[in-house]
């Protein structure tokens, strides 16, 4: 899985949060957010991560750029180990990844005007500003697309949009490799949204980045990524590159979200597969595979034992026990 | 590149605040509008007494008989013969004194000044307003037998002309010092009550500032940190909330007793801080709890900022809101807990405030002599409501969900 050119590459990493209470505030259980997530991204890659609500792609984003601390497993980031660094060892790498947020409502302080928030940022980071921080803030601002005369104004004076662009502007302030989008479109219109992803395609090449791309909408990561992970209950069930999504979907989890996708195409009609049940709980996790419970294919082994990602082709990881 | 057409093009904060929503929203309250004014006239006196444009001998000084009434108010025969006796005591002391510095001491009226340098003379027209003093005092009826009435206003015009008339300034001064009467030491009421604004004034800064910041400080700390730190601010509150308030002030007031800050306001203070701190304390612990896990804070911890500067930039200035609408409660309540305090007998020491006047007030109300009660009051009354009316028309033009 590993190539010289890997710029992050995730193995078996778990977590795994714990749930206290008692008296005693004992642990009580646990929630089983990500169960040995494993992929690895090259330079430049775009990386989908889709999957229903709860299924821990944020929690895979939060911990790619440590604002939670994984239980088990390895982030491997050019090589270098990532989880158990302390806030100092980790400094170097903050600035090389960093993450754009969901809600553009909250993701930004609402005292601090647009310059102060990049400037921060940019001082934080001593990051090299040859022509004078006003203007590498301005120019900033201008490149996700907003007037300089932004620089100086409040958070609620913008809107939506405007405000996730100052959202990635910030996330660039910093210069970083590697990005992580929590769902960055999915608070934002329709109209807006394919905007905001133009500028995050033209930021990508300008910058050179690599972005890992959380989002419940396969439209979106058709769009934009190269490979996408698809995730169920903390793990991944499969993995594939965006051109074979429609073709080659593998895992039935994969079908049935291509299928809930609505195709605007009359003609193009194909068996609506409806899921049965609930998602089961990630405190107490099932035996065997996770999906088994409301896979329409299901066999008694599935119930029983746990399938392993396995590369059914090349660059095609599927974790089903039913895929050859 | 130079800042000056940075400065230029984008306007201040300042303009931007005058010209924001909630600021055009205050401005057509006229209640509000007033109460402010209210507000502002109120710092301005004590902030001029602060300055000793009203000094502390002022509020002490005895300026006339006791319990006379305030706004020049009708008088009976008895009232009317114990002023002209004390003015003239206070004048034959003037003339009795040697030095000119002892003489206005003993006069101590201020703007009153003898008619004449000469103490021969002086002492001379005194005797004759004795002389009339004593054939009055021989009736008992001053008001209904009309040649007692007319010694008494006899013996009124002599005392008048013992003293220079006050003009301009002084005489403004004077009236103003009369304007609410005496109290039973012969106190102006009015001096009394001015000093004690900036009494008022002091305690509710000063009280509601400390509870403020150390309210917010451990709040901040419990509500951003947590556990143990989050358990031991839980159980500090808790355990001091249980107390009710009065009590605490009255066992920390008394604690001070004797002490070395005996006399000054600072057990007040104390008192105040410890029992104030709670409510921001409560409030901005729950509000940091929330913003924390905004992403924004999220947002700058993945920058790798440290928490005591995520603390400090992101968190604190987000809860500034509730910091101002507690110090405006505690600013309120402070003053009102000063009555209470003084009237007990536990708060201010040795100089006037509202609630020592009230305190002292309680063998005058029983006489029927209402004005310093109801000066005392009146004054704290205004300033209560002014500040109420004040952060409801804040609360109401700068909330944004507030059409």
């Amino acid at each position: 899985m590993s190539s010289s050119t890997d710029i992050l590459q995730v193995k078996d990493l778990e977590m795994h949060f714990p749930v206290r209470g008692g008296i005693l505030n004992r642990v009580q259980s646990k929630v089983h957010a990500l169960n040995g997530v494993s992929f690895s991204l090259k330079k430049g890659e775009v990386l989908g991560v889709v999957g229903e609500s709860g299924c821990g792609k944020s929690t895979l984003g939060k911990c790619l750029i440590r604002l939670h601390s994984p239980t088990a497993g390895s982030i491997l980031f050019e090589g270098e180990e990532l989880t158990g660094l302390s806030h100092g060892e980790l400094m170097p790498y903050r600035k090389r990844i960093q993450m754009i947020f969901q809600d553009p409502y909250s993701s930004l302080n609402p005292r601090m005007t647009v310059r102060q928030a990049l400037r921060e940022v940019a001082l934080f980071h001593q990051v090299p500003t040859p022509f004078g921080m006003n203007a590498y803030i301005e120019e900033l601002v201008q490149r996700v697309g907003l007037r300089v005369d932004a620089v100086d104004k409040f958070p609620h004076e913008f809107s939506g949009g405007q405000r996730q662009r100052i959202g990635i502007a910030r996330a660039l302030a910093c210069n970083p490799d590697v990005l992580v989008a929590d769902e960055p479109v999915s608070a934002l219109d329709v109209s807006i949204q394919a905007q905001v992803l133009n500028l995050l395609m033209d930021l990508k090449d300008e910058f050179g980045l690599t972005l890992v791309f959380v989002s419940h909408d396969l439209k979106v990561i058709e769009h934009f990524c190269d490979r996408v992970l698809v995730m169920y209950l903390g793990n991944v069930v499969e993995e594939l590159s965006c051109d074979d999504l429609h073709k080659n979907a593998a895992h039935p989890y994969t079908k049935a979200l291509l299928g809930a996708n609505p195709i605007n195409d009359p003609d193009d009609r194909r068996p609506l597969i409806v899921l049965q049940g609930d998602v089961p709980s990630p405190f107490v996790l099932p035996p065997g595979c996770a999906f088994a419970g409301r896979c329409p294919v299901a066999e008694a082994k599935c119930h029983t034992d746990r399938p392993r990602l396995e590369r059914k082709s090349v660059d095609h990881p599927v974790s089903c026990w039913l895929v050859d | 590149m130079s800042s000056t057409p940075q400065a230029t093009s984008a306007p201040s904060w300042w303009s931007k605040f005058l010209q924001g929503r909630g600021v055009r929203k205050f401005k057509r309250d006229k209640m509000a509008i007033g109460s402010l004014v209210v507000i502002l006239v109120y710092l301005l006196c004590a902030l001029a007494v602060g300055l000793n444009v009203l000094e502390k001998e002022d509020a002490f000084a005895r300026v006339g008989p006791g319990w006379t009434p305030g706004f020049g108010g009708t008088q009976n025969g008895e009232k009317r013969l114990q002023d002209a006796e004390f003015r003239i005591e206070q004048i034959e002391r003037a003339a009795a004194a040697t030095q000119a510095e002892d003489a206005l001491k003993a006069l101590n009226f201020g703007a009153l000044v003898p008619f004449s340098n000469d103490p021969e003379v002086v002492s001379a027209r005194v005797a004759e307003a004795w002389a009339i003093f004593n054939a009055t005092v021989e009736y008992d009826d001053l008001e209904e037998d009309p040649a007692a009435a007319k010694l008494l206003l006899d013996l009124e015009s002599k005392v008048e002309e013992l003293y220079t008339q006050p003009t301009g300034l002084s005489s403004l001064v004077h009236s103003l010092r009369m304007s609410l009467g005496t109290d039973l030491q012969g106190r102006s009421i009015m001096f009394r009550a001015l000093y004690s604004t900036k009494v008022a004034v002091q305690i509710g800064i000063i009280s509601a500032l400390f509870s403020v910041l150390l309210g917010t400080l451990l709040g901040a700390a419990a509500g951003y940190f947590g556990g143990w730190v989050d358990h031991l601010v839980i159980w500090l509150y808790s355990t001091f909330s249980s107390i009710p308030w009065i009590v605490l002030l009255m066992v920390l007031a008394s604690a001070f007793r004797g002490g070395p800050f005996d006399g000054t306001l600072i057990p007040v203070y104390a008192a105040f801080c410890m029992s104030f701190w709670i409510s921001p304390c409560r409030v901005i612990r729950g509000e940091v709890m929330k913003l924390k896990e905004l992403e924004y804070v999220q947002a700058a911890s993945a920058m790798g900022f440290g928490k005591i500067q995520i603390l400090l930039k992101h968190i604190i200035p987000n809860t500034a809101h509730l910091m101002f609408i507690n110090f405006s409660l505690l600013f309120v309540g402070a003053i009102k807990a000063e009555v209470i305090l003084s009237f007990l007998g536990l708060g201010v020491k040795g100089q006037p405030s509202w609630g020592v006047m009230i305190s002292q007030a309680k063998a005058e109300v029983l006489n029927g002599f209402f004005w310093q009660i109801g000066a005392a009051t009146f004054f704290m009354v205004i300033l209560v409501l002014a500040f109420n009316i004040l952060s409801d028309a804040l609360q109401d033009a700068f909330d944004p969900k507030h059409v």
